[in-house]
Protein backbone atom coordinates (compact mmCIF):
# COMPACT_ATOMS: atom_id res chain seq x y z
CA UNK A 1 0.00 0.00 0.00
CA UNK A 2 2.91 2.34 1.00
CA UNK A 3 4.11 1.95 -2.56
CA UNK A 4 1.30 3.93 -4.36
CA UNK A 5 0.19 7.17 -3.58
CA UNK A 6 -3.25 7.33 -1.50
CA UNK A 7 -4.97 9.42 -4.28
CA UNK A 8 -4.82 6.21 -6.55
CA UNK A 9 -6.95 4.12 -4.51
CA UNK A 10 -9.37 6.89 -4.33
CA UNK A 11 -9.90 7.55 -7.15
CA UNK A 12 -10.62 3.95 -8.06
CA UNK A 13 -12.32 3.64 -5.23
CA UNK A 14 -14.66 6.45 -6.00
CA UNK A 15 -15.07 5.15 -9.46
CA UNK A 16 -15.97 1.54 -8.43
CA UNK A 17 -18.36 3.28 -5.76
CA UNK A 18 -19.78 5.47 -8.62
CA UNK A 19 -20.82 1.79 -10.69
CA UNK A 20 -22.29 0.04 -7.47
CA UNK A 21 -24.63 3.42 -7.00
CA UNK A 22 -25.70 2.98 -10.39
CA UNK A 23 -26.42 -0.32 -10.24
CA UNK A 24 -27.67 0.21 -6.67
CA UNK A 25 -30.19 2.80 -8.61
CA UNK A 26 -31.37 0.69 -11.17
CA UNK A 27 -32.06 -2.51 -9.44
CA UNK A 28 -33.98 -0.66 -7.00
CA UNK A 29 -36.29 0.19 -9.56
CA UNK A 30 -36.84 3.48 -8.30
CA UNK A 31 -35.32 5.31 -11.05
CA UNK A 32 -36.47 4.14 -14.65
CA UNK A 33 -31.80 4.17 -14.96
CA UNK A 34 -31.03 1.18 -17.14
CA UNK A 35 -29.09 -2.06 -15.11
CA UNK A 36 -25.42 -1.92 -16.70
CA UNK A 37 -26.43 -5.47 -17.69
CA UNK A 38 -29.11 -4.01 -19.99
CA UNK A 39 -26.77 -1.44 -21.27
CA UNK A 40 -24.50 -3.95 -22.26
CA UNK A 41 -26.79 -6.34 -23.38
CA UNK A 42 -28.07 -3.88 -25.94
CA UNK A 43 -24.11 -3.07 -26.79
CA UNK A 44 -23.91 -6.35 -27.80
CA UNK A 45 -26.57 -6.79 -30.33
CA UNK A 46 -23.97 -4.98 -32.58
CA UNK A 47 -20.58 -7.04 -34.09
CA UNK A 48 -18.92 -3.73 -33.46
CA UNK A 49 -20.03 -3.27 -29.58
CA UNK A 50 -18.81 -7.15 -29.40
CA UNK A 51 -15.89 -6.32 -30.87
CA UNK A 52 -15.08 -3.18 -28.25
CA UNK A 53 -15.89 -4.96 -25.37
CA UNK A 54 -13.93 -8.32 -25.92
CA UNK A 55 -10.92 -5.40 -26.64
CA UNK A 56 -11.79 -4.21 -23.34
CA UNK A 57 -11.68 -7.09 -21.54
CA UNK A 58 -8.66 -8.48 -23.23
CA UNK A 59 -6.99 -5.09 -22.24
CA UNK A 60 -8.16 -5.32 -18.96
CA UNK A 61 -6.84 -9.20 -18.64
CA UNK A 62 -3.90 -8.54 -20.18
CA UNK A 63 -2.72 -5.78 -17.72
CA UNK A 64 -4.07 -7.86 -14.56
CA UNK A 65 -2.56 -10.79 -15.25
CA UNK A 66 -0.01 -10.53 -18.17
CA UNK A 67 1.63 -6.87 -17.19
CA UNK A 68 0.93 -6.97 -13.63
CA UNK A 69 -1.89 -5.01 -11.93
CA UNK A 70 0.94 -2.30 -11.06
CA UNK A 71 0.12 -0.45 -14.01
CA UNK A 72 -3.18 0.21 -13.15
CA UNK A 73 -1.75 2.43 -9.92
CA UNK A 74 1.24 4.12 -12.07
CA UNK A 75 2.26 7.53 -11.47
CA UNK B 1 2.69 16.69 -13.75
CA UNK B 2 4.86 15.81 -15.61
CA UNK B 3 4.26 15.27 -19.53
CA UNK B 4 5.19 12.04 -19.63
CA UNK B 5 2.23 10.43 -17.56
CA UNK B 6 0.32 12.72 -19.14
CA UNK B 7 0.67 11.33 -22.46
CA UNK B 8 1.26 7.87 -21.92
CA UNK B 9 -1.14 7.59 -19.03
CA UNK B 10 -3.99 10.43 -18.70
CA UNK B 11 -4.55 10.77 -22.17
CA UNK B 12 -5.29 7.02 -22.76
CA UNK B 13 -7.12 6.64 -19.69
CA UNK B 14 -9.28 9.10 -20.70
CA UNK B 15 -9.68 8.79 -24.27
CA UNK B 16 -10.36 4.65 -23.02
CA UNK B 17 -13.44 6.07 -20.76
CA UNK B 18 -14.49 8.51 -23.27
CA UNK B 19 -15.06 5.63 -25.13
CA UNK B 20 -16.73 3.62 -22.70
CA UNK B 21 -19.14 6.05 -21.57
CA UNK B 22 -19.82 6.86 -25.13
CA UNK B 23 -20.44 3.12 -26.08
CA UNK B 24 -22.87 2.38 -22.85
CA UNK B 25 -24.83 6.03 -23.80
CA UNK B 26 -25.20 4.37 -26.94
CA UNK B 27 -26.32 1.13 -25.62
CA UNK B 28 -28.41 3.44 -23.54
CA UNK B 29 -29.99 5.54 -26.02
CA UNK B 30 -30.80 1.96 -27.87
CA UNK B 31 -32.58 0.40 -24.76
CA UNK B 32 -34.69 3.66 -24.65
CA UNK B 33 -35.61 3.57 -28.61
CA UNK B 34 -36.61 -0.18 -28.10
CA UNK B 35 -38.83 1.26 -25.38
CA UNK B 36 -37.35 -0.46 -22.17
CA UNK B 37 -34.72 -3.27 -20.96
CA UNK B 38 -33.24 -5.39 -23.78
CA UNK B 39 -33.71 -8.27 -21.24
CA UNK B 40 -35.05 -10.69 -24.43
CA UNK B 41 -34.26 -11.49 -27.23
CA UNK B 42 -30.66 -12.15 -26.60
CA UNK B 43 -28.55 -13.35 -29.56
CA UNK B 44 -26.15 -15.44 -30.04
CA UNK B 45 -27.16 -17.32 -26.50
CA UNK B 46 -26.58 -21.22 -26.53
CA UNK B 47 -29.36 -22.34 -27.68
CA UNK B 48 -31.44 -23.16 -30.56
CA UNK B 49 -30.52 -21.51 -34.31
CA UNK B 50 -32.91 -18.91 -33.57
CA UNK B 51 -31.98 -18.30 -29.69
CA UNK B 52 -35.04 -19.86 -28.40
CA UNK B 53 -35.29 -22.41 -25.84
CA UNK B 54 -35.91 -25.90 -28.23
CA UNK B 55 -38.74 -27.80 -27.43
CA UNK B 56 -39.42 -29.84 -23.92
CA UNK B 57 -37.15 -32.98 -24.02
CA UNK B 58 -34.48 -32.57 -25.72
CA UNK B 59 -31.29 -32.68 -24.35
CA UNK B 60 -29.65 -29.75 -25.57
CA UNK B 61 -29.30 -27.63 -28.63
CA UNK B 62 -29.76 -28.99 -32.41
CA UNK B 63 -25.77 -28.86 -34.25
CA UNK B 64 -26.78 -25.43 -35.43
CA UNK B 65 -26.88 -23.99 -32.43
CA UNK B 66 -23.19 -24.89 -31.10
CA UNK B 67 -22.08 -23.66 -34.92
CA UNK B 68 -23.82 -20.76 -34.67
CA UNK B 69 -22.49 -19.84 -31.30
CA UNK B 70 -19.19 -21.03 -32.17
CA UNK B 71 -19.14 -18.61 -35.63
CA UNK B 72 -20.45 -15.66 -33.09
CA UNK B 73 -17.27 -16.41 -30.58
CA UNK B 74 -14.76 -16.78 -33.30
CA UNK B 75 -16.20 -13.69 -35.20
CA UNK B 76 -16.07 -11.63 -31.49
CA UNK B 77 -12.78 -13.25 -30.49
CA UNK B 78 -11.14 -12.12 -33.87
CA UNK B 79 -12.70 -8.55 -34.16
CA UNK B 80 -11.75 -7.63 -30.35
CA UNK B 81 -8.29 -8.93 -30.72
CA UNK B 82 -7.20 -7.58 -33.87
CA UNK B 83 -9.05 -4.03 -32.58
CA UNK B 84 -6.91 -4.14 -29.73
CA UNK B 85 -3.78 -4.96 -31.42
CA UNK B 86 -4.27 -1.89 -33.98
CA UNK B 87 -5.24 0.48 -30.50
CA UNK B 88 -2.26 -1.01 -28.79
CA UNK B 89 0.34 -0.55 -32.02
CA UNK B 90 -1.61 3.14 -32.68
CA UNK B 91 -0.66 3.94 -29.37
CA UNK B 92 2.98 2.91 -29.29
CA UNK B 93 3.92 4.37 -32.65
CA UNK B 94 1.77 7.66 -31.81
CA UNK B 95 1.42 8.86 -28.12
CA UNK B 96 4.43 6.86 -26.30
CA UNK B 97 6.62 4.43 -27.14
CA UNK B 98 6.55 1.83 -23.80
CA UNK B 99 10.16 0.56 -22.39
CA UNK B 100 10.30 -3.19 -22.60
CA UNK B 101 9.05 -6.20 -24.94
CA UNK B 102 5.58 -4.26 -25.21
CA UNK B 103 3.59 -5.12 -28.73
CA UNK B 104 5.17 -8.80 -28.38
CA UNK B 105 3.80 -8.39 -24.96
CA UNK B 106 0.32 -7.59 -26.05
CA UNK B 107 0.01 -10.11 -29.18
CA UNK B 108 1.53 -12.74 -27.29
CA UNK B 109 -0.47 -12.44 -23.55
CA UNK B 110 -4.13 -11.62 -25.15
CA UNK B 111 -3.27 -14.86 -27.45
CA UNK B 112 -2.62 -16.72 -24.07
CA UNK B 113 -5.76 -15.30 -22.34
CA UNK B 114 -8.26 -16.18 -25.54
CA UNK B 115 -6.70 -19.65 -25.66
CA UNK B 116 -6.91 -20.16 -21.76
CA UNK B 117 -10.58 -18.34 -21.68
CA UNK B 118 -11.75 -20.42 -24.44
CA UNK B 119 -12.08 -23.97 -23.11
CA UNK B 120 -13.70 -22.24 -20.17
CA UNK B 121 -16.01 -20.44 -21.60
CA UNK B 122 -16.69 -24.38 -23.98
CA UNK B 123 -17.33 -25.84 -20.59
CA UNK B 124 -19.67 -23.35 -19.09
CA UNK B 125 -21.91 -22.99 -22.23
CA UNK B 126 -22.17 -26.86 -22.49
CA UNK B 127 -23.38 -26.80 -18.60
CA UNK B 128 -25.50 -24.02 -18.75
CA UNK B 129 -26.80 -25.63 -22.11
CA UNK B 130 -27.45 -29.34 -19.90
CA UNK B 131 -28.61 -27.27 -16.93
CA UNK B 132 -31.64 -25.28 -19.17
CA UNK B 133 -32.24 -28.71 -20.92
CA UNK B 134 -32.83 -30.92 -17.95
CA UNK B 135 -35.14 -28.04 -16.22
CA UNK B 136 -37.03 -27.96 -19.08
CA UNK B 137 -37.38 -31.88 -19.06
CA UNK B 138 -38.32 -31.40 -15.65
CA UNK B 139 -41.18 -28.91 -15.91
CA UNK B 140 -42.21 -30.85 -18.78
CA UNK B 141 -42.74 -33.94 -17.09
Amino acid sequence: MAEHPVIGYVVWAVLFGALFAWEGLALSHISGVPTLSDAFRAIMRYPAGRWALFALWLWFGWHIFVRGWHFLLRA
Amino acid sequence: MPSSLLRQDVLPVAVGYLLLMGALAAGLRLLRRAGGPAGTGRDGAPGTASGRPGPPGIPGPPAAGWARLARRYAGTVLGGYLLLMAVVILYYYGVARVSGPFIVSAFTGCALLIGLSTPVFALASWLDVRRRARRRHQAGG
